[in-house]
């Protein structure tokens, strides 16, 4: 009983004046937005006339061409860009972690494109994949062939693949190494004692400690990955040309929302983002926790 | 500086340093060749193709262009507006609500923030089309309060602030609230002074989110004057790209470095923050 009361009187009503900022931006860009996006997802609107049409903008959506085709724009985009770069930046972190000299200048190297504006470094994309730009010179001095990048449809998205791996890597390599420095040593020496070669345990003892850290990488990666918009919007353009190969859930949510003014069917659009990024965070986190316990 | 290797470190450390550096080349290339570009006096009229990575005839004629019609400068400052807006009003919302969360005891303080977690998942898109019309019926359209405000709301600055404040002990509360003092007394002259490294990176992180955002502004700014410099630099690339190959350049340049010179000033900060933060965007 006295503990009740002491506790009673601790609580202390001012405190609610230091989260009254926070409140009020919590109910105006927050709680509101989300339930009048849901409310204009049953209407038809220009957002000034409405009309309740019930389930028929989902239906729509879900029976529109396009819609699917962002939908598998972003997610192929996404996939490929996690299954290609997380590899790379984790073989690349490793190799850091072990270097003695030049260490931070290399770390600057690598993480100087997350850094650049994304709209200014697609914009220098464009001329990196021009068809006698910079890749096609590179990969020249492999004999390949010159390919005009943005002219195709699988080409510009593959564009768009390397664009994000070349401005995402520097962020995955920070994260790994930041990680792998917090992997006890003690591990290593026990095992370099049993006579394990580094490859050895750097693929048996290090990688598999690395898990949580690739779980973070690849839940915030389809997170990002499926809110893409900016880069390809300067590649691409509002159209996500060629052939809406660069089209994505998000630029469909423009395009309705903001080109054509159908806000009901651009909120229905926005929910089933939402549920997409809801039900891929859920799948990403029990798969990977599943894994953790076998 | 002193380095130590035991003898079989040392080519390892060689070789793979030469690599890496031939890949970080690689990776900064495309900077380089907007350099170039943007350098080369006539690459408005013929794209310097094949890239050749040197200059034929330096001059800042594209630059010139740029920064005659004075778009790019009306954008900087425009920027620079939102961006520092942005940062001061979320900071100190941020500040508010992280000490509340830390140090307070109030009724609902574990629901609000999981309420305020939650909210932190919903992706932006899904709010952006009533946050649109609400700006628009209050006659903000085109005005940068539009792209400030919303920074008032940041779970996860929340969740940094109340991480580093619960590392400062409760005792040392006590102690103030013993001597008389209330808690804004408390909060103004004995945390505040111990968040300069917190408050780094919340700014840092901020100002960079801003300095790059797209969407949200190319939906709210349609003034051409109130254009920022993400808006203004993808309509000189779709409206000129192909053409004006070098002023193209310049323009993202131009862009480019505000961030690229606050980076090398606190490089190790910035690093340093994004990798415990583990914050993308």
């Amino acid at each position: 009983m006295r503990n009740t009361t002491k506790k009673l009187r601790d609580h202390d009503n001012t405190w609610y004046l230091f989260l009254l900022p926070t409140i009020l931006g919590l109910l105006l860009f927050t709680a509101y937005p989300i339930l009048e996006s849901f409310r204009l997802s049953f209407f038809k609107s220009n957002g000034t006339i409405e009309e309740f049409i019930g389930l028929q903008n989902y239906t729509y959506i879900f029976n529109n061409d396009l819609f699917w085709k962002t939908v598998w724009n972003t997610f192929y985009i996404t996939f490929f860009q996690l299954l290609i770069g997380i590899p790379i930046a984790y073989i690349i972190a490793c190799i850091i972690n072990e270097l003695k000299i030049c260490k931070n200048f290399i770390k600057s190297l690598f993480f100087i494109p997350y850094i650049t504006p994304v709209v200014a470094s697609a914009t220098v994309f464009l001329f990196v994949l021009h068809p006698s730009g910079l890749l096609n010179s590179f990969i020249g001095l492999f004999g390949v062939e010159p390919i005009n990048w943005l002219l195709y449809p699988t080409t510009a998205q593959w564009g768009t693949i390397i664009f994000s791996n070349w401005q995402a890597l520097g962020f995955y390599i920070i994260i790994i190494l930041a990680n792998l420095q917090s992997i006890p040593t003690e591990l290593d020496k026990a095992a370099q004692v049993d006579g394990a070669t580094k490859i050895q345990i750097w693929w048996h003892i290090t990688t598999p400690l690395m898990k949580g850290t690739f779980r973070f990488l690849i839940i915030m990666g389809w997170i990002s990955g499926l809110q893409r918009f900016s880069d390809v919007y300067v590649l691409g353009g509002a159209q996500g040309s060629p052939a809406r190969s660069l089209f994505t859930i998000v630029g469909f949510i423009y395009e309705r929302g903001f080109g054509s003014f159908e806000f009901g069917v651009a909120s229905a659009a926005a929910y089933v983002l939402f549920a997409i990024i809801a039900i891929f965070t859920i799948v990403n986190m029990t798969l990977t926790n599943l894994k953790k316990e076998q | 500086m002193k380095v130590k290797m035991t003898k079989r470190e040392v080519p390892f450390n060689i070789i793979s340093c030469i690599i890496l550096l031939i890949i970080g080349l690689v990776m900064i290339s495309p900077f380089i060749i907007m350099v170039i570009f943007s350098l080369e006096r006539y690459a408005n009229l013929q794209p310097p193709f094949p890239i050749t990575f040197s200059i034929q005839e330096p001059s800042f004629f594209n630059f010139k262009i740029i920064l005659e019609n004075g778009d790019i400068l009306t954008a900087y400052i425009n920027s620079f507006i939102v961006a520092i807006g942005s940062v001061a009003i979320n900071l100190f919302s941020v500040m508010l609500a992280g000490f509340a969360f830390s140090k307070g005891k109030f009724a609902g303080k574990k629901i609000m923030l999981a309420i305020i977690l939650a909210t932190m998942m919903i992706p932006f898109e899904t709010r952006m089309i009533p946050m649109y019309l609400m700006f628009t019926k209050f006659g903000l359209k085109n005005n940068f309060l539009a792209l400030i405000l919303p920074s008032i709301v940041d779970g996860f600055g929340i969740l940094l602030v109340k991480g580093f404040f619960d590392t400062i002990p409760d005792s040392l509360m006590e102690a103030a609230q013993i001597d008389g003092c209330n808690k804004w007394q408390i909060f103004i002259k004995i945390f505040v002074p111990f968040t300069g490294p917190i408050a780094a990176t919340l700014i840092i992180l901020k100002f960079m989110a801003s300095w790059n955002s797209l969407l949200w502004p190319l939906v709210i700014l349609t003034d051409k004057s109130k254009q920022t410099v993400p808006i203004f630099i993808s309509s000189f690339a779709t409206e000129n790209g192909s053409r004006l190959a070098g002023s193209t350049m310049a323009a993202a340049f131009l862009g480019i470095i505000p961030v690229v010179l606050v980076f090398l000033l606190l490089q190790k900060h910035i690093i340093e923050s994004i990798a415990t933060t583990g914050l993308k965007e």
